[in-house]
Order: structure tokens, then C-alpha cells, then sequence
């Protein structure tokens, strides 16, 4: 045993007030949605969201009043509803500062921020407004420094080295905590993801702090049998935490699916800040971990598990 | 065989969209498809007249072939007998590269230029509502070499300006001053193509070689190209139209609802009276 292990509540309590934030997973998959629970419960304010992409966490934190600013592509929760109706609702009221990059643009500022690197060069997305200089939202807030926050939002340049044309410089995404939801992790930190993996070794690598949340730890020994299946280098974790189930209402390959009915419930109850408020004192404050999953009771539990030759779960009704 | 395309009684709207989406796609091709729509029309199209052609999800599966629709691109289901199953740092990569002959993308407005919304609508800086944001769908159509939209038609989504630049069609801005330039001059050797053919819920719209600018094709059953230039905000080009958009075949239907879609997750069956 190290000294990695720790609780959902101190993993929850190593990320302050005002913290830049990344998660694991893609849209609504492989969230770490018990530690976002806590996060919620523990009255957590002002993060800083910067993501490849959002989803149902972002959605929740959004909701809950954590979030001050939100710098991504993408939010909503798929098929289970169309768009980040809580985000939408507090950039309407002006509460959230929103900046928008496009899906690989957010991806090259994390593998950029992964190698050490302080921008990447893309040629993605030229003669879009996610390029105009009027639309560089922290930059009209005044929160530019340099430091945390990249001076320029993009920077145009043209290619130096082979006459390539127009290129655009994106800052590296730094980030202070980055939480990961995974299959398994060995003692000493190592992370083995099945199926994609996402940006989750950039994500993971591009953070200060990095915390793996579990289905199972693992020993070590047994990880470093075959060394060519893991995913994330021992270490680059700081923390891990068990916590089966801890993806919920996200799916996990090989674990379990979607709930798309708990999703949808939520998209359809949360448009109004009385709606989320109410689905958060229904579903998250009181609980704890394990009161949450035997509220959802085993015979939901049971239909989402994933058929082991499969990954996939055959039991749950995905049509109309 | 004419007499194998489905009578108006045996398919609906999804079907024809579905079935027009499919055709697009050339065998052998590689493209890259979003949730929803795109992803059943080019399985479709994989399981009959391409069936050589490179399947790949944004969230990390190359050369997938799955048996049954995911739900969404990072879907365990996006897996099953892939060549690679990986990240997105791979299937972007894979794009900005050059290798994506193909692109299938949605949007919630278009304008003339192909240029297109799925970031806000109304003023960016105090907007009347916030959508889903750009995802891939820059990224997907600043690389491909094709692009194709699938979208709800209506009046206001068939702009004269969007309200927000969110994917770059044929005359796209140039920053920092933000004036209006060909698609080919800004991504300079990046250049690979654009926007090929927009399938609307009305009819099928192709774009100009030359200018960029949007034309009337094909009009679904029940529209005619007078009323499909009604719905659009902009002066419609319906000087080209070919036809009637082409019903599915009995065998598309029979793909659609026996084997991709049994659960009617995208695409419902039509309720046949009596």
C-alpha cells in the first residue's frame, strides 16, 4: 500500500474555491460523477471548468452555481437532451463566463499543456467566429494574467518553417485538478482504461494534480503483467479512490451503460433553476455515495450492467 | 429494378433523409460521422453500396463496424470490430492529416455560403439561447474533403446570416478584421474541399463550384422547388433542380428497421393504417 488512497470527501476537498477543473471520459461517458456529487454537497464556488468537451458533469456543477467560468466546445447530454439547458439558462443571465474553442482546438491546447509544450499550432476552424477578436470573452472580463489564464486567446501566424499559410497558435491548457473515471487502478497509481480512452492521457498529464476514481483498485503486480494494456503512468496519479458505480448516470465500457432515463429526467426538470434545485435536493444533498446508488435500487443497477462478451449492457430500452 | 423503390405509404421522412444521407458516400471512402441521423446512413451505406468504407467516431474508434447503432460516438457499441480503438487526439489527428474524403455533420441554421450555427442563437454576447456549441463540427468540415449537412428546414434556420460562424463554409471570415474571403484562399494549403450538398428536411441543396453559392437539387415528395425558395430567408438558386429527391429502396428500408435501427433510436417506422 501507498499513501495514494483517499476518500471521496478528501478528494473532493482537495479541490478549493476557484480551481481550474478537468474531467475524464466523452460526452456521456466515463464522467466522475460521485466525486461532482461531493463537490455539489460541499458547496464548492467559482471553478473553472476547461474541457475537451462538456456533458452531464458540466451540466450538474453548472446547475449547482459552482462554475463561474466554462471553457470548452461542446455541452449536453446526447440523445437524452440536446443541449446544456442550465448552461444556457446562466450565460442568458450573464452568471457564467463561456469560451468557446472548437473540439480539437481544446484537444491540441491539452496534448500541448501534456508534453510541456506553452501552444500548439492548428490550422482548424480558420474563418469562423470562434476566431474573432470581439467574441474573446476573458479577455473582456479582464482575466487575461498570463499565468493561469493564457495572455491571447489565439494568436495568427503564418507557418515559418514549409510556407504552409494561415496557422493558428492555441494557448496549453493548464489546469490544476484533473479527475479521471476508470476501470481499474493499481495501488501505486497506475490507471488501465478499457475501450476509448478519449483525451484521458492528455487530460490526465496536462493537470497539476491528478486524481483517478475507480471501479476497483487493483494490485500493482497485476497491472504491470501486461504493461502494453494501461493507459496512464503510476506516476501521474497523486490520488486514487475506489468507488464502484462512481460514473453514474454516465456509462462505463465493460461495466455498465448510460442511464439515458435518468438523464432525460434531468434535462427535462432542470431548465429552471427552482427545477434544478429541487432534482438536487431530491438526488444529491443528504446522500451520500452509497445512499445514492441504493436509491437507484438493484434492479436499475442490474439492467444497466454491461454483458461481459459485449460491453455493453442488453437490457436497457435505448428507442422510443 | 424501378419497381423495388418503397411506395409513399411504406417509409417516412427519417427513411428519405436516411436514404439520401446514404447516397453521398462513395465506396472505399473514409468518413467521419456524428450521433444521431449520419451514423445510420452511412451504416446504411456500408451495408449496401459501400461496403468497403472506413467508419470513424471522433471519441477514438478507427474502421469500426458495428452491428447495431451506437447512441452516441464514444458508445461501447462504436467498437465492436474496429481496426484501432483509441482517443481523439488519434481521430483528429486522422483528420487534420487529409485523410477524411467525408464528413456528416449537423446544424441548426445555414446561410447561402454553407457557413453554419450550432453555437447560439441571436447576439453572441447576450444570446436568446445557448445550443450544444461547435464539438467537432469546425474541425470536421475545416478538414474533409466533402461535407454534408443534415438539417430541420426551416424559414429561420435558412438564413441570410447566421448568427454565429460556427463551421466555415465557401466565404468565410478573415480575422482579425473579419472580411469575407473564398474558403480556398484562407486555408491555403490546408485546402481540401467544403461543403458539398445540405439535406434538409424539404429537399437536397448543392453548392456552386465557382461562387459557393447554395442551389435547390432535389425537392422531397410534396414540395415543390417554388415553396422550398419560400423557406429560405435568402434568394434560393432553383434554376438547377433534377427532380424529386429519390424514394428508398425496399432493401434500405429493410436495413434501416430490421438490422440498424430495430429499436427506433433515430429513425421511426411508419404506422401502417388498418
Amino acid at each position: 500500500m501507498t499513501g495514494k488512497r483517499i476518500t471521496l470527501q478528501q478528494a473532493a476537498e482537495i479541490i478549493k474555491d476557484g480551481s481550474s477543473l478537468t474531467f475524464s471520459g466523452f460526452t456521456i461517458w466515463r464522467r466522475p460523477f460521485a466525486l461532482v456529487f461531493e463537490l455539489i454537497r460541499q458547496g464548492r464556488k467559482g471553478l473553472h471548468l476547461i474541457e475537451v468537451n462538456g456533458g452531464p458533469q458540466t451540466e450538474f456543477l453548472v446547475g449547482a452555481g459552482c462554475v463561474d467560468i466554462w471553457e470548452s466546445c461542446w455541452v449536453g447530454h446526447e440523445l437524452y437532451g440536446k443541449y446544456g439547458a442550465n448552461l444556457s439558462r446562466k450565460v442568458g443571465n450573464k452568471e457564467i463566463i463561456v469560451e468557446d474553442y472548437s473540439h480539437a482546438e481544446m484537444l491540441f491546447r491539452f496534448a500541448a499543456a501534456a508534453s510541456g509544450a506553452p501552444y500548439a499550432a492548428t490550422q482548424t476552424s480558420l474563418g469562423t467566429d470562434l476566431h474573432n477578436p470581439e467574441y474573446d470573452m476573458l479577455g473582456r472580463a479582464g482575466l487575461r494574467d498570463g499565468k493561469r489564464i493564457p495572455k491571447h486567446k489565439y494568436i495568427f501566424t503564418e507557418d515559418p518553417f514549409y510556407g504552409a499559410g494561415e496557422q493558428v497558435l492555441v494557448p496549453a491548457a493548464k489546469v490544476d485538478v484533473a479527475v479521471m473515471c476508470v476501470q481499474q487502478v493499481g495501488e501505486e497509481g497506475t490507471v488501465r482504461v478499457n475501450g476509448q480512452f478519449y483525451s484521458d492521457p492528455e487530460a490526465a498529464r496536462a493537470a497539476d494534480i491528478t486524481i483517478v476514481m475507480a471501479e476497483e483498485i487493483v494490485p500493482e503486480e497485476y497491472l504491470r503483467r501486461e504493461s502494453d494494456r494501461n493507459t496512464i503512468a503510476s506516476f501521474e496519479v497523486d490520488y486514487i479512490v475506489e468507488c464502484p458505480f462512481g460514473a453514474h448516470p454516465t456509462g462505463m465500457f465493460g461495466r455498465y451503460d448510460v442511464d439515458g432515463a435518468f438523464l432525460k429526467d434531468f434535462y427535462g426538470r432542470t431548465r429552471t433553476q427552482e427545477g434544478f434545485d429541487d432534482f438536487a435536493k431530491e438526488w444529491i444533498h443528504g446522500q451520500d455515495h452509497h445512499s445514492y446508488l441504493e436509491k437507484l435500487g438493484w434492479p436499475r443497477m442490474l439492467n444497466l450492467k454491461a454483458n461481459t462478451a459485449l460491453n455493453y449492457s442488453t437490457g436497457v430500452k435505448r428507442g422510443q | 429494378m424501378e419497381s423495388n423503390y418503397a411506395t409513399p405509404e411504406e417509409y417516412g421522412l427519417p427513411d428519405l433523409l436516411c436514404c439520401a444521407a446514404s447516397r453521398e458516400v462513395k465506396d472505399n471512402e473514409i468518413v467521419f460521422a456524428g450521433t444521431g441521423l449520419p451514423m445510420v446512413a452511412i451504416m446504411l451505406a456500408q451495408k449496401t453500396h459501400a461496403p468497403n468504407l472506413k467508419l470513424i467516431f471522433e471519441a477514438g474508434t478507427l474502421d469500426g463496424r458495428p452491428p447495431q447503432i451506437p447512441t452516441s460516438v464514444g458508445d461501447a457499441r462504436c467498437e465492436m470490430g474496429a481496426s484501432r480503438s483509441s482517443g481523439l487526439y488519434d481521430a483528429f489527428s486522422v483528420a487534420q492529416r487529409g485523410y477524411v474524403d467525408l464528413g456528416f455533420l449537423g446544424g441548426a441554421e445555414v446561410d447561402e455560403y454553407g457557413n453554419v450555427n450550432t453555437t447560439c442563437i441571436g447576439n453572441y454576447l447576450d444570446p436568446e439561447l445557448r445550443l450544444t456549441g461547435s464539438g467537432g463540427n469546425p474541425d470536421i468540415n475545416s478538414f474533409a474533403r466533402r461535407t454534408v449537412f443534415i438539417m430541420v428546414h426551416e424559414k429561420r434556420r435558412f438564413t441570410e446570416q447566421v448568427s454565429y460562424i460556427t463551421s466555415p463554409g465557401w466565404r468565410v471570415k478573415k480575422w482579425p478584421e473579419g472580411s469575407f474571403v473564398h474558403r480556398k484562399e484562407l486555408y491555403g494549403s490546408a485546402y481540401r474541399g467544403g461543403p458539398s450538398a445540405v439535406i434538409s428536411t424539404a429537399g437536397v441543396f448543392r453548392f456552386d463550384d465557382e461562387t459557393g453559392r447554395i442551389y435547390l437539387d432535389t425537392c422531397h415528395r410534396g414540395n415543390s422547388p417554388e415553396q422550398i425558395r419560400e423557406m429560405c430567408q435568402f434568394d434560393l438558386d432553383i434554376s438547377r433542380v433534377s427532380g424529386e429527391t429519390l424514394p428508398p429502396t425496399r432493401e434500405e428500408l429493410h436495413f434501416i428497421h430490421s438490422v440498424l435501427d430495430p429499436e427506433q433510436i433515430f429513425i421511426p417506422k411508419v404506422k401502417h393504417k388498418g
